[in-house]
């Protein structure tokens, strides 16, 4: 198998927060005490029990309301900063799938995923004091995708707008919806996830611009993640290897010189 | 000045027994600060790198990650107390210590200009005089106050501000934290060796243990401390003359 992704055309989402639903049954989330916010968007953010959510945007063009959803979820980077900096190797990437999973047993809490992550997906549910804690957020339901089953929120979508399979098929079907809904009169029409952070495995089919829906139009890999790892780490070991070195040098040097009798 | 108080210690000896004054160096309280932050500067080391390092990875994950970075937070505090107790206790001491650690003069680049030879050879005919800390006591000890400032800073942004402030600033501290901790650990690397292996270099840690020195010690080591800046420098050129002199016949 190849690279998978799910293809969420957002111009057919009717809404409905099937896939919410879906979602918390199928990984065993408990539901949330929410607040009417003035919207029907709930609940009104991700969260330890919500891995997967419909963001709600009204959009006012003149006189006519626009009604986007946007179902949020973990990106699937083809470049993942949250795994290159997790300390435990809770956050994988699958080589053959490509997909991102957090393993929760080897999480330790520290939070660095929800820092680093440019999308801010992980949630992290911590004591503030003593840090304890575990990390969480879509896996993409790597225990039905590896035997042969579409994730939930992709298998209960009443609409069809979840398609589900390999990533290069899905990007030429997203391609020809694009360019059909150009003509149909979105000329903002795009497919949002092809190259961004490495090509993403939640491809968007959007009727207008990313920024509109509250994503980032070009979202970046942290510069502090790579100086972090690739220059601070590898530097820390060799200069605590040089130091140490070094001072077993002086001292053989300092020992064959110096005459302990003349000292004392 | 603390160096000139002759101590209580007995000066009369028999024939054959080496007579030592023992003069006073630091207050219990500043062993206590100085061997307490040693400690948890360890076990911040020990379980902060547990964090860094990849091929540390086993002991970081799950239920023991948690308990490393609890100890962490915990090492964290006391870390932070030690210093703190001491200001408040003795502060007159604590600003005589702070002052002449930044206080910086030409006798320290002369001192480092002895020092290859001195530490490498054991030669030392005329070091430059020294305060109550010599240059390399000195540059410790400033590498330490300040990657103290820049861990607690950093490490309370990150114990409490994850979530609240924007990435970016959580993600500054965890590298600032980083690099303050590969700049103190090789001066703790240099600064152990200096102070525990090297063999000329016993009387430090005496004086840290017990909290005296000998007279006989202060007066070639820390000559600046024990003399006085008058005869300190007397002293000094007088050494500095006589070794010209001795180079040339
Ligand atoms: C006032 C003192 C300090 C405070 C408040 C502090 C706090 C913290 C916190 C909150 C973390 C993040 C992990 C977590 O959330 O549990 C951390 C990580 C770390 N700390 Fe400290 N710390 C302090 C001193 C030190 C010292 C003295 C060292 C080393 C000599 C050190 C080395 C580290 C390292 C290496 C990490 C891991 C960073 C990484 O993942 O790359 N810390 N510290």
């Amino acid at each position: 198998m190849s690279r998978l992704a799910m293809l969420i055309d957002e111009s057919i989402c009717m809404g409905c927060r099937g896939c919410q639903v879906a979602c918390k049954q199928w990984n065993d989330l408990p539901g949330e005490e929410t607040v009417q916010q003035g919207s029907y968007e709930n609940p009104p953010d991700l969260s330890p029990t919500t891995w997967t959510r419909v963001k709600f945007t009204e959009l006012i063009q003149g006189d006519s309301l626009q009604w986007l959803f946007l179902t949020l979820g973990c990106f699937h980077c083809g470049d993942p900063a949250c795994v290159e900096v997790c300390p435990t190797g809770a956050l994988k990437q699958d080589p053959l799938l490509g997909i991102v999973t957090l393993e929760r047993e080897l999480c330790n809490g520290c939070g660095y995923c929800t820092q680093f992550c440019p999308f801010g997906i992980p949630r992290l549910d911590t004591d503030l004091l003593s840090g304890e804690g575990k990390a969480s957020k879509c896996n993409f339901c790597q225990d039905r995708v590896t035997n042969g089953l579409s994730p939930a929120c992709v298998k209960t979508c009443p609409a069809g707008a979840f398609k589900f399979g390999e990533r290069d098929e899905l990007l030429v079907k997203a391609h020809a919806r694009v360019e059909q809904l150009k003509q149909a009169g979105f000329p903002d029409a795009n497919l949002y996830g092809e190259n961004e952070m490495g090509g993403l495995g939640r491809l968007y089919v959007l009727k207008e611009r990313p920024s509109v829906y509250g994503l980032p139009e070009n979202p970046q890999y942290p510069v502090m993640a790579n100086l972090w790892q690739d220059v601070v780490q590898p530097l820390g070991t060799v200069a605590f290897v040089a130091a140490a070195l070094a001072m077993l040098g002086f001292y053989f040097v300092a020992r064959r010189n110096i005459e302990m009798e003349e000292v004392e | 000045m603390i160096g000139n108080k002759v101590s209580r210690v007995e000066q009369a000896g028999q024939a054959g027994v080496v007579r030592i004054k023992w003069i006073p160096k630091y207050s219990a309280m500043e062993r206590v600060f100085h061997w307490g932050h040693t400690v948890t500067y360890f076990a911040l080391a020990l379980t902060g790198m547990i964090l860094f390092f990849p091929f540390l990875q086993p002991i970081a994950q799950g239920e023991s990650g948690w308990l490393i970075r609890l100890t962490h937070r915990a090492a964290a505090i006391a870390y932070g107390a030690f210093p703190l107790i001491y200001v408040i206790l003795e502060p007159r001491r604590a600003w005589m210590s702070l002052k002449s650690v930044f206080k910086v003069s030409r006798y320290d680049i002369d001192w480092v200009k002895g020092m290859v030879p001195y530490y490498m050879f054991g030669r030392h005919d005329a070091m430059a005089p020294q305060d109550r800390f010599n240059t390399g006591e000195k540059l410790n000890a400033a590498v330490i106050i300040l990657g103290s400032v820049v861990f607690a800073v950093t490490g309370l942004i990150m114990w409490f501000g994850k979530g609240i402030l924007p990435i970016g600033v959580f993600q500054t501290m965890v590298l600032l934290h980083d690099i303050a901790m590969i700049v103190t650990v090789c001066m703790f690397i240099v600064h152990f060796y200096l102070a525990v292996l090297h063999p000329l270099m016993w009387a430090g840690l005496v004086s840290m243990r017990f909290g005296v020195t000998s007279a006989a010690y202060a007066q070639e080591h820390h000559a600046l401390w024990y003399y006085g800046p008058e005869k300190a420098r007397e002293t000094y050129e007088a050494q500095k003359a006589e070794q010209a002199a001795g180079q040339e016949s």
